[in-house]
């Protein structure tokens, strides 16, 4: 069964919020503030996710918060916010880094967790492999005090435009 | 299906744990379904959540999360004992963006169980399950207590910090 993809429609025809992203991608750009794009999107408070230009990378961060816990008997950051966290890194790379003005979709995702994520800022920096017309791979990398014992690594394909 | 007296058991406690910790709570899910091995969930749309505001469609890291905790909660239970199953990798496909002002219904399934490993699937849809908006497979880690440790222990120390955590 086919149902009809509503939200395709929408994006056609809601010509105001593409040009309010677009005017937020080139601010941000210009302001070298990658933390406009983060604030456009409402799912980035929801998990508090945070960023920031550091030697002219840019750098991604998520502060310790209590409803970001997962397993309360470590406790440990859920698997889930790791993984949104860092979904959320990637299209921000791309729309600031890469001149994107739209929204990329994700189209696959796959993480591997490789410790847990203790209740302390959790890092994260994003590599684009490749960006082709229509697909991007995107490599993105989380870790918390030492940058060599990562906490989990991501691969993403988005598809653009 | 026989009635499964652990799972019966272990029901209230994972569903407490999954809903009123943390980011289960934040996300505001109700788990519609515990079987060994097998849960379902549901998940109200929530502004909040919304990853494109052109849209209204949730944000993909909600549908990573649901997934991550319906095949988790599985892969907790499908020994018949409660215990700790850390993810070791997750794979997901979207097929479809969310619909907005709609609920998502998630369901994990723990398929297979070796000697150190869980794994599990996950579907996430809308109106039709056969049209999903993303489906999902994740391997998890098949942790035993000690022998020195009591599960008792275990469950009086998890259920303390569910409440600290709360």
């Amino acid at each position: 069964m086919n149902l009809p993809d509503t939200s395709l429609g929408a994006v056609a025809t809601d010509t105001a919020g593409h040009t309010e992203l677009q005017a937020c991608a080139i601010a941000a750009r210009q302001q070298c503030r990658p933390q406009l794009l983060l604030d456009f999107i409402p799912y980035s408070s929801f998990i508090g996710a945070q960023a920031k230009i550091s030697d002219g990378i840019v750098l991604y961060w998520l502060e310790p918060r209590r409803s970001n816990i997962g397993n309360p008997t470590l406790p440990a950051i859920h698997g889930g916010v790791i993984g949104g966290f860092l979904e959320l890194s990637a299209s921000i790379e791309l729309l600031y880094n890469f001149g994107l003005n739209t929204l990329p979709k994700t189209i696959d995702f796959s993480l591997d967790y490789l410790r847990p994520g203790h209740y302390q800022t959790l890092y994260a920096s994003c590599r684009i492999l490749r960006k082709g017309n229509q697909l991007v791979n995107a490599s993105i990398t989380a870790w918390q005090i030492d940058v060599d014992l990562p906490v989990a690594t991501a691969r993403c394909h988005f598809l653009i435009n | 299906m026989r009635f499964d007296l652990k799972t019966a058991l272990y029901r209230p406690v994972l569903k407490m744990a999954m809903e009123q910790v943390g980011h289960g709570r934040q996300l505001g899910f109700t788990i519609t379904k515990v079987a060994r091995g097998r849960v379902s969930l549901s998940y109200p749309y929530d502004t909040n959540a919304v990853g494109n505001p052109i849209t209204g469609a949730v944000h993909g890291g909600v549908i990573v999360s649901l997934l991550d905790t319906c095949c988790g909660a599985a892969a907790m239970n499908v020994t018949g004992q409660l215990s700790l199953a850390p993810t070791i990798d997750l794979r997901l496909d979207y097929m479809h963006p969310a619909r907005p002002n709609a609920p998502i219904f998630v369901s994990g399934t723990a398929y297979k169980t070796t000697s150190a490993v869980i794994f599990c699937r996950g579907t996430a849809w809308q109106d039709d399950q056969e049209n999903p908006i993303a489906h999902c497979v994740a391997t998890f880690m098949r942790l035993r207590i000690g022998s020195g440790e009591q599960l008792s222990g275990v469950f009086k120390r998890g259920i303390k910090r569910v409440f600290l955590w709360r």
